[in-house]
């Protein structure tokens, strides 16, 4: 079994910040994705950093990337132990069980579903997350069809809503404060498209038998549409630690570990984990 | 005109369990399916719960095809390699007056013949599921009460009846059916067929099918009920827990799924939209929940739905307690009115018609029917749906054996039925689908 000072799960912002700052030490750095950068990589919109895209503020990240961090790409990590082993999954290794001294969690976080919300009707086909539309958009091309709902007027709900008006799609934003959420500058959607907004609102009931052809609101408002996009919040992801009793060797970073609107306070998160990690590692030497 | 044996109508679990046990004869079988995937009606929103048979009537079909059934299922699971789990169940009642019910399912029970049945204090019920409100006032007991996958169940019965040469065509409804002298024909948009038998497997249009061809005796109306799924996280009781208050109308069961989730029931209620569920009823499940097992963390719901139960009823309004086959015409058999505890009798139902269709054709037996099914057990180190840990070995299995949508796939290899509900691993498998020839998302 290969023996790691530090195995960082995830290579998105965090676990490539945390990767950098930790380098020295044996590092094993593991995502499922094919290539470093997690969710940015489906972010197409600027904004980050330097008004940059997604993928470019990762290549800034990823510049001068220590060599001596082992990568393992296209690799699941299944469990971890209470002994320090973690057991991986990888398309290229296959299964692989290794050993670690301490463990920085960098899994981001997942979207709740739209089946985890009390909303009646019909479970029809068109039914989508707003970043599981992200990814299908921008990493593979493909264009819902309109009109559209979104249900969620936060940052994500917005960006979608631009992405949806953009594409040419009629776009109705239900928002259940009573205001729109989300930072000003995704905000500016709004003024620029004639995407609709619906506040202190929420949906009740979808309909459609096979193919989701509308959805009515708690109000009782109807809103024809074929697709929908959950935007209703994040959940860090934890599970793989769940069974865990927080151990000293464990700690956690970046969205995993509370969700940030910003991802320059991820990097920094991320950096900081590292670097406390590597400090620790060393002092004990 | 293609000639058949037998036709079966609806591919539901009862549908592919007649077509498999047809199969143990030598009756040529066509299994035709209006949907474009097998167990796509009642058999998909089910409460997974193999019944022990202490509620039916004693000396009913019901009564002894649940405790048959029941009985077999092991074998059955065993034989078409899908999990079954014999998990036993506890009926609670927390309040006194409910007491003689339990004590008349326990009498019921031991006329049915089923095993092990046990009347329970309070304390001692409370002991043996820890999660239980405290004070209840008994227990009715039943070990022999499990669990299965109610569409692997369906869809391994189905992929079985192939293996053994039946034929099946999905996307094809049944439009007419005609009565003529070597039998019927049986008429769809794209083909007509020549059959010596029928069977009417239709489910919720099982008496709309028997119509095409002759007036229904009986007749269905539908009602259902509503389901939460929690993440394989949350906590669960062992057993499945039955929990009905002397209000009607008010319990809920509880049910630990053999894939690892907690799964509660609501009670029955009318539906205007077949599976459509009700936000005020999700949210009030939620409450009963949180009363009868108090530290489910009700954060922890990952998906709702609806099911639908077809109720049989007679002209005069009569309904009809038991399961009803009807045989209108020499050669026509309708299964009207299979709810509750359907899944549990669907195998010993498919074998009751398949005998009744080979002795009307004196049939002799299949002396090469196998009643062995392979599970989907390839699997590789490529995980695509990361929170079942589904790997892409499984999902190109599925697509090989005849998945053609990602919901059939889901279905076969339990891909997107975690916490993420397919948000993450949808776009990969609907790549691998388009890659295999089958449309887009």
């Amino acid at each position: 079994m290969d023996h790691y000072d530090i195995l960082i799960i995830g290579g998105g912002a965090a676990g490539v910040s945390a990767a950098r700052a930790a380098s020295g030490r044996r590092v094993l750095l593991a995502d499922r994705g094919p290539a470093l950068g997690g969710v940015l990589l489906q972010c197409t919109h600027r904004g980050f950093g330097n008004n940059q895209t997604g993928p470019e503020y990762m290549e800034h990240l990823l510049r001068d990337f220590p060599e001596s961090v082992e990568l393992a790409l296209n690799t699941t990590v299944l469990s971890v132990s209470p002994e320090k082993t973690a057991l991986l999954s990888g398309r290229e290794f296959g299964r692989r069980e290794v050993s670690f001294d301490h463990l920085i969690l960098a899994a981001g976080c997942r979207e709740i579903p739209a089946g985890a919300l009390p909303i009646g009707g019909t479970r029809p086909e068109g039914v989508y997350t707003a970043g599981q539309m992200q990814a299908l958009m921008n990493l593979r091309g493909y264009v819902p069809e309109g009109p559209a709902v979104i249900l969620g007027s936060g940052d994500l709900g917005l960006i979608m809503a631009k992405h949806l008006a953009e594409a040419g799609l009629e776009v109705t934003l239900v928002e259940k404060k009573d205001s729109c959420g989300g930072m000003a500058r995704n905000r500016r959607c709004l003024s620029e498209y004639p995407i609709r907004l619906l506040c202190g609102d929420t949906l009740a009931v979808l309909h459609g038998e096979k193919k989701l052809s509308g959805c009515t609101t708690a109000k009782g408002v109807y809103l024809p549409c074929k697709s929908l996009l959950i935007a209703v919040g994040l959940r860090p992801e934890q599970e793989l630690i769940a069974h865990l009793a927080q151990p000293e060797w464990l700690t956690l970073c970046g969205n995993c570990r509370q969700v940030h609107p910003m991802v320059e306070a991820v990097v920094q998160e991320g950096k900081q984990a590292g670097a406390a990690v590597k400090k620790a590692i060393e002092v004990c030497l | 005109m293609k000639q058949y044996d037998a036709i079966v109508i609806g591919a539901g679990i009862l549908g592919c369990m007649t077509a498999r046990s047809l199969r143990r004869w030598n009756i040529s079988t066509l299994l035709l399916e209006k949907e474009e995937d097998v167990c796509r009606g009642i058999t998909r929103a089910n409460s997974a719960i193999v019944y022990a048979g202490y509620d039916n009537k004693p000396g009913s079909l019901k009564a002894a095809l649940t405790v048959r059934g029941n009985a077999d299922m092991e074998a059955l699971c065993e034989e078409l390699e899908v999990p079954f789990s014999r998990c036993g169940s506890l009926l609670v009642a927390y309040e006194p007056e409910a007491v003689p019910k339990l004590e008349k399912k326990l009498s019921n029970g031991r006329k049915n013949g089923v095993p092990g049945l046990k009347l329970l204090s309070g304390p001692e019920a409370e002991a043996m599921e820890p999660m239980l409100k405290k004070g209840v006032a008994a227990a009715l007991y039943a070990p022999s009460t499990g669990t299965v996958n109610p569409w692997l169940l369906g869809i391994a019965a189905y992929e079985n009846a192939l293996q053994n040469g039946a034929e099946a065509i999905l996307g094809r409804e049944v439009l007419a059916i005609r009565p003529c002298p070597e039998g019927y024909q049986v008429e769809t948009r794209e083909e007509v067929y020549q059959t010596r038998m029928v069977f009417n497997c239709a489910g919720a249009f099982a008496d709309r099918v028997q119509g095409l061809a002759f007036a229904p005796e009986v007749k269905l109306k539908l009602d259902g009920a509503e389901y939460l799924v929690f993440d394989r996280l949350a906590k669960k009781p062992e057993r499945v827990i039955f929990y009905q208050t002397q209000s009607s109308g008010k319990g809920i069961t509880a049910i630990p799924c053999t894939e690892g989730n907690l799964l509660i029931a609501g009670v029955r209620k009318d539906m205007t939209i077949p599976y459509a569920t009700s936000p005020e009823g999700l949210v009030e499940m939620l409450d009963r929940v949180k009363e009868l097992l108090p530290e489910t963390d009700t954060g922890l719901v990952i998906r709702s739905f609806g099911a639908v139960r077809p109720n049989p009823y007679r002209d005069s309004g009569e309904s009809i307690p038991d399961y009803v086959i009807e045989n209108p015409a020499p050669g026509f058999y309708s299964l009207i009115g299979v709810k509750t505890p359907g899944l549990t009798c669907a195998e010993g139902l498919g074998m009751l018609l398949a005998q009744r269709g080979a002795e009307y054709l004196s049939a002799e037996e299949n002396p090469d029917f196998d009643p062995k099914r392979r599970g989907i057990s390839e699997k590789d180190n490529d995980i695509l749906c990361q929170c079942e840990q589904i790997s892409r070995a499984e999902i190109l299995e599925a697509i090989r054996r005849g998945a053609s949508t990602v919901e059939a796939v889901k279905r076969r290899v339990g891909s997107g039925m975690g916490r993420c509900q397919g948000s993450r691993c949808s776009g990969e498998i609907a790549r691998l689908l388009e890659e295999y020839g089958h449309g887009s998302l």
